[in-house]
C-alpha cells in the first residue's frame, strides 16, 4: 500500500498539537497507520512542540516552590526503576493485519473486524454506520456500491475520508485504499465508484455535509449528520 | 543534591550559547543527550536533576500555556519528569531532541488527564511503535542534532502570522475553524498558512524536495 493522496500538513499539525476532534483523529490515524511520509510529516509537528517547549521561559517568582518540587522529586527516584521498552513486534504492529481486520485506530468506533460490521441502507447502494461514540465531529462508515455515482456535494468544514476497500475517482484524482481525501469547505465533488468491488471508506466530518438533489434530500435525515 | 545553579539562571552550559550562538543549539541537544545517556545507563541522579532543573519549569510553563490549572500543571510535569527517569532507556536522541520527547509525555498526559481522552493517546503511543519498528536507527546520531538544531533556528524565524497560527494551534489547542473565526481570516488561509509552516520546516530538515 503506497498511498497517492495524504493528509495535508495542515491537519498534521492540528493532530501533533492535539487541536484535533476526537473523529478525526480516528480517521487521520487510519491514514498514518499505512503511510510512512505523513507520519514523517508528523514527526517534524512534534518538533515543532519540542522547540516551542524549550522555549518556554520559567517563572522567576516560583522558586521557593520550586525547591519544594525538586526535593519530593529527588525522593521520589528510588522508588521507581528502569523501565525496560518492549521490543515491538511485528503482530502487534498497526499495518500487519489479517484481511478481515478493520485498521485498529477504527476498532473503538466499528469494531475489529469488516464481516462484524453492521450496515444500515440509507439509499440505493449506500450503506453506512455511524459512531454514536466519537465525541466531536461525526465518524462514519460508508459502503457503496460499485460503479455508483454520488450526489454531488460540499462540504460545511473539513472532512476527512480515508478509503479501505475499493476505489473512487472524482475530479480530484483515483482514490484507493490508503489513499486520504483531505477536504474543506470549499470543495464540492462527486465520487464514482470503480466497477467490480464496493467502495469501502471511513470518513470524519467536523460540519454538515451539504449535499444536493434529490437523492441527497432523502439521504440526509437517513444519515443524521 | 543541588546542581549550583536555579532553573531560571543560565545554567554553565546556556551561558556558553552567547558566546557562540552558531553551535549553541548543536551543543544543546549533544548535552541533554549524554545528560539522558547518563540516566539510561548509570542511573545518574545528579544528571537526572539537571534535566529536571532546566526541563521542569518549561514542561510546567507549557502546560498552564495549554489551559491546564497550576496545580495540575505542577503535578503533571513533576509526572513527566518521573517518566523521564522511569522510560530514559527508551529515549533515543537520533530520533527526537529531548525538548521534542518531552513535549509529546506532556501533551499526551494533558490530553489524557485534563481533556480525558485517553484513546487519543493509545493511538500517539502506537504510531510511535509503528516508527520504531520501521525505522530502527534510520539516521546517524550526528545527522539528527544537526537536523534538530536547523529546525529549531527556522521555528524561530518563521514568518510573524505562521508562528502566531503555529501558537495559537499548540499552545491553545485551536482547531482550523476555531483560529479562522477567532482572529477573521479564512479558513483556506488559516490552512496554507500552517502548511507552508510545516512544509518550510520538513524541507530544510530532512532535505526533501
Ligand atoms: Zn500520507
Amino acid at each position: 500500500m503506497n498511498p497517492q493522496h495524504h493528509l495535508d500538513p495542515a491537519t498534521l499539525v492540528s493532530f501533533a498539537s492535539g487541536a484535533l476532534g476526537e473523529a478525526m483523529v480516528a480517521v487521520a490515524a487510519t491514514h498514518l497507520v499505512g503511510c510512512r511520509r505523513c507520519r514523517a510529516l508528523l514527526r517534524d509537528a512534534d518538533d515543532i512542540g519540542g522547540r516551542l517547549l524549550a522555549q518556554q521561559q520559567p517563572d522567576r517568582n516560583r522558586q521557593g516552590r520550586f525547591e519544594v518540587l525538586r526535593k519530593a522529586m529527588s525522593e521520589r527516584l528510588d522508588g521507581v526503576p528502569l523501565e525496560t521498552s518492549p521490543q515491538p513486534k511485528p503482530e502487534n504492529v498497526l499495518s500487519v493485519v489479517p484481511e478481515d481486520h478493520l485498521p485498529e485506530p477504527l476498532h473503538r468506533y466499528f469494531g475489529t473486524t469488516y464481516s462484524g460490521l453492521r450496515w444500515r441502507w440509507v439509499a440505493p447502494g449506500v450503506r453506512l454506520i455511524r459512531a454514536d461514540n466519537a465525541r466531536a465531529g461525526s465518524l462514519i462508515m460508508l459502503k457503496i456500491a460499485p460503479g455508483k455515482s454520488l450526489p454531488t456535494h460540499g462540504h460545511g468544514g473539513t472532512e476527512l475520508t480515508q478509503v479501505l476497500r475499493g476505489a473512487y475517482d472524482d475530479r480530484l484524482g483515483h482514490f484507493a485504499p490508503g489513499d486520504m481525501a483531505d477536504l474543506d469547505s470549499e470543495v464540492e465533488h462527486q465520487p464514482v465508484t470503480i466497477p467490480g468491488v464496493p467502495c469501502v471508506c471511513v470518513a470524519a466530518l467536523e460540519a454538515p455535509l451539504r449535499f444536493r438533489g434529490w437523492l441527497a434530500r432523502k439521504l440526509q435525515p437517513l444519515v443524521g449528520l | 543534591m543541588h546542581s549550583g545553579y536555579p532553573a531560571w539562571e543560565h545554567s554553565p552550559f546556556e551561558a556558553l550559547r552567547a558566546v557562540s550562538p552558531a553551535s549553541a543549539q548543536e551543543k544543546d541537544v549533544l548535552y541533554w543527550a549524554r545528560e539522558m545517556d547518563a540516566v539510561a545507563t548509570r542511573r545518574d541522579r545528579t544528571s537526572f536533576m539537571r534535566i529536571y532543573d532546566h526541563f521542569q519549569p518549561r514542561v510546567q510553563r507549557y502546560l498552564e500555556n495549554v489551559g491546564a490549572p497550576e496545580m495540575v500543571a505542577e503535578e503533571l510535569a513533576q509526572e513527566a519528569l518521573l517518566r523521564l527517569w522511569q522510560r530514559a532507556g527508551s529515549y533515543d536522541n537520533a530520533r527526537s531532541s529531548l525538548g521534542t520527547w518531552l513535549f509529546r509525555i506532556a501533551r499526551n498526559l494533558q490530553i489524557d488527564r485534563v481533556r480525558r481522552e485517553p484513546h487519543w493517546v493509545n493511538v500517539q503511543d502506537a504510531l510511535e511503535q509503528l516508527d520504531e519498528f520501521e525505522n530502527p536507527g534510520e539516521a546517524s546520531a550526528t545527522e539528527a542534532v544537526a537536523a534538530h538544531c536547523d529546525l529549531a533556528g527556522r521555528v524561530e524565524k518563521l514568518p510573524a502570522i505562521q508562528a502566531r497560527l503555529i501558537r495559537m494551534s499548540y499552545f491553545e489547542g485551536k482547531t482550523h475553524r476555531e483560529i479562522s473565526d477567532e482572529i477573521d481570516m479564512p479558513l483556506g488561509t488559516v490552512k496554507s498558512n500552517l502548511r507552508r509552516a510545516l512544509l518550510r520546516l520538513q524541507v530544510q530538515v530532512r532535505g526533501r524536495p
